[in-house]
């Protein structure tokens, strides 16, 4: 039990670490902007008065790593300083965008997770029959079709020439959950075709994979139905990378999403994002980029930390 | 009911017969069980439901026929060694290399093969499509045809480019990091693992947020961004490679650093190398599709699919399918480059599924 804890002890302090590298990467990147960032809002017509006033508000004369300490001590009490463009407080605008945009990941991921992994499973039932070979060109196609694509064929079909739902995910505080779930069912649906494909792809490898070892050999010549040898088999031992798989994924639907909020207008972090960078915006720039990272590093870090601790190697050493 | 219904269902049920005659399970199957799905499609959807079933099993068809001719083509005209290989590749392979091949001499030609220039405004906004133009006008008035041609050029040529500078980055990075060893390996795996650590479209996000959306900006990021896959594969391959005995024995006789990396090692990591290529491609030209998407990729008038996508979307809630067909091309090439990937890839490690 010991080897675990300093195993998954060590694993975090690694995540924690890559976060704090990430952090100095994000602050420091703007510093490497051609002048500096009054420079960059104000344009190249600004007077060296207008300059220096912004530069005092910005407080840009103090060296550069007492300014990203502030940053980060900030940024951890929740405050990311002001936006360059309206002067507003980064965190107000962030905060009710950011439970948006996990209210619609945590949506795809609820449909996606236990529909991909049964798919999954029977695919790697039916391997190489023609049913598996329909299902590879299926997911591939998916996986490789941009977000948008599939976006928009849903808002084509679904919306404008079916109308069984809105095109346009405008939500407001006020909706009932059932109202909620309406309105956000095409971005997440989108969701859940991209990341479906992808943990599906990666359930039958890693099932597939273990199908080779002897154990499960002999759990056929002892007579096991088919199905039997993979779900009291192999699936305890798969456990692990599928973890992983999931994690992976919800890792990457953190990316996902922000294409999907642009199709269908909904109001989440990653809309925000886009704005803030075409606007040049970059005190939200920051603290966007950081909650993404961070979420996905997390992620990540939970992908690590399950399959240590699914591994039944290491939860009975010898 | 009309006679459309009465010689589907007819077609399919003999044709799960004739597959059931010749022993055929798998085709049996798969016929059998489309005329059982056909069933529900055709009460909830009705006859369109059916023809819809039928258009798709019709261009199927045509691609698994063009597919089959093109690899015949494939096998007259390359050597013998090369054919010997090609009659190993599965249609969907097949199916792959024809696109590609299609995209590329529409890139190529791309002045010669489309009727107007790119930037040429030629009609009045979304003008639906006449003789003059195949898909019409889009929201400038400019052709929308040509401009996906020109598209063929532009967004896979970008895409193309930051992939070669990826893959040189991580791929030189990787084979130095496996013949020198030591502090350089450690430096370059930690580099690698911390731009692995963030979201790539946020981090493309946040360079072109600071440095403009620029062309060689695009590039540079987009090409720093996935070297470290290039880097990480690179090192694993060459890291078995460099144990080997010959490479020992080169070192021992004096060779230079860069004589190992290119005559001993990078000979013995080619296979891998190049599916890996081909991955990469799929992942840089999704990346950059996504970013001119959003309005920060390709600048206008340039065509590029992305851009072309976001710009003509208010034509979809309309009911046009136009707007989709760039962001179709995007996924057509994707698809077409994993399907040669996934054979090559099946081909160099043997990987034979029980």
């Amino acid at each position: 039990m010991r080897d675990i804890l300093g195993l998954v002890a060590k694993r975090l302090g690694l995540g924690l670490v890559t976060l704090l590298v990430v952090s100095v990467l994000i602050f420091f990147a703007v510093e490497l902007l051609p002048g500096d960032i009054a420079q960059a809002v104000l344009g190249q017509m600004a007077t060296e008065e207008t300059l220096a006033r912004l530069r005092e508000e910005l407080g840009l004369g103090r060296p550069a790593i007492v300014r990203y300490f502030d940053w980060l001590a900030g940024a951890v009490t929740g405050d990311f300083g002001t936006s360059l463009i309206d002067g507003e407080p980064v965190t107000a605008k962030i905060t009710d965008r950011f439970v948006s945009t996990l209210f619609l990941a945590a949506y795809a991921a609820v449909i996606a997770v236990p529909f991909a992994i049964t798919l999954g499973i029977i695919v790697a039932l039916l391997r190489n029959s023609i049913f598996d070979r329909v299902a590879n060109v299926v997911t591939l196609t998916s996986i490789s079709s941009p977000e948008f694509f599939l976006g928009y064929i849903l808002i084509l079909y679904l919306a404008v020439k079916w109308s069984m739902f809105p095109a346009i995910a405008s939500i407001s505080s006020g909706m009932t959950l059932l109202e909620l779930l309406e309105r956000t069912f095409l971005p997440a649906l989108t969701l859940v075709l991209v990341v479906t494909a992808h943990m599906m792809r990666m359930t039958r490898a890693a099932i597939i994979n273990l199908l080779a070892s002897p154990y499960i050999e002999m759990a056929r010549l002892k007579g096991a139905p088919p199905w039997k040898v993979i779900v009291k088999h192999a699936l305890p031992n798969a456990w692990a990378p599928i973890i992983n798989v999931v994690a992976l994924n919800l890792a990457y639907l953190v990316t996902g999403v922000v294409l999907v909020e642009v199709v269908f207008v909904y109001p989440g972090i990653g809309q925000l994002l886009v704005d803030a960078v075409a606007k040049r915006d970059f005190p939200i720039v920051q603290a966007c980029c950081l909650i993404f990272a961070a979420t996905f590093i997390l992620l990540n870090l939970a992908a690590d930390v399950g399959a240590i601790l699914t591994n039944p190697r290491l939860r009975h050493p010898k | 009911m009309s006679m459309f219904v009465i010689g589907y269902y007819a077609a399919l049920i003999a044709a799960s017969c004739i597959a059931a005659y010749f022993q055929n399970r798998q085709a049996f199957m798969l016929l059998f069980s489309l005329t059982l799905v056909s069933f529900v499609l055709g009460i909830v959807g009705g006859v369109p439901a059916l023809q819809g079933v039928t258009i798709f099993a019709g261009i199927l068809a045509l691609a698994a026929g063009t597919s089959y001719a093109f690899r015949e083509f494939l096998i007259q005209v390359s050597r013998p060694a090369i054919a010997k290989e090609l009659r190993t590749a599965p249609l969907t392979a097949a199916f792959g290399m024809f696109v590609i091949f299609t995209y590329a001499i529409a890139g190529i030609f791309a002045p010669w093969i489309a009727p107007f220039g790119q930037s040429e405004v030629i009609a009045s906004a979304f003008e639906p499509p006449n003789e003059d133009m195949l898909l019409g006008a889009d929201q400038l008035g400019r052709d929308m045809f040509s401009r996906i041609v020109y598209g063929a050029r532009n967004s896979v040529g970008l895409a193309l480019l930051a992939t070669i500078l990826a893959f040189v980055i991580g791929a030189l990075a990787g084979l130095y990091s496996a013949v020198k060893g030591g502090w350089l390996d450690q430096l370059s795996g930690r580099v690698a693992d911390v731009i692995m650590s963030v979201p790539s479209l946020i981090f493309a996000l946040l360079m072109l947020s600071i440095f403009g959306t620029y062309l060689w900006v695009i590039v540079v990021v987009v090409a720093i961004i996935y070297s470290p896959r290039v880097f990480r594969l690179t090192r694993a391959v060459a890291g078995n490679v460099v144990v080997m005995d010959y490479v020992e024995a080169a070192k021992l006789r004096g060779e230079g650093d860069w004589h190992l990396i290119r005559k001993e090692i990078l000979p013995n990591s080619t296979a891998p190398l190049i599916a890996e290529f081909g991955l990469e491609f799929c992942f840089v030209f999704l990346l950059i599709a996504g970013l001119s998407f959003l309005g920060l990729g390709i600048q206008p008038p340039t065509a590029d699919w992305g851009s072309m996508v976001r710009e003509n979307a208010t034509l979809i809630s309309f009911g046009d399918i136009t707007p989709l067909i760039p962001a179709a091309a995007i996924a057509l090439l994707t698809v077409a480059v994993n399907f040669v990937v996934d054979w090559m890839l099946f081909r160099s490690s043997g990987l034979k599924e029980q």
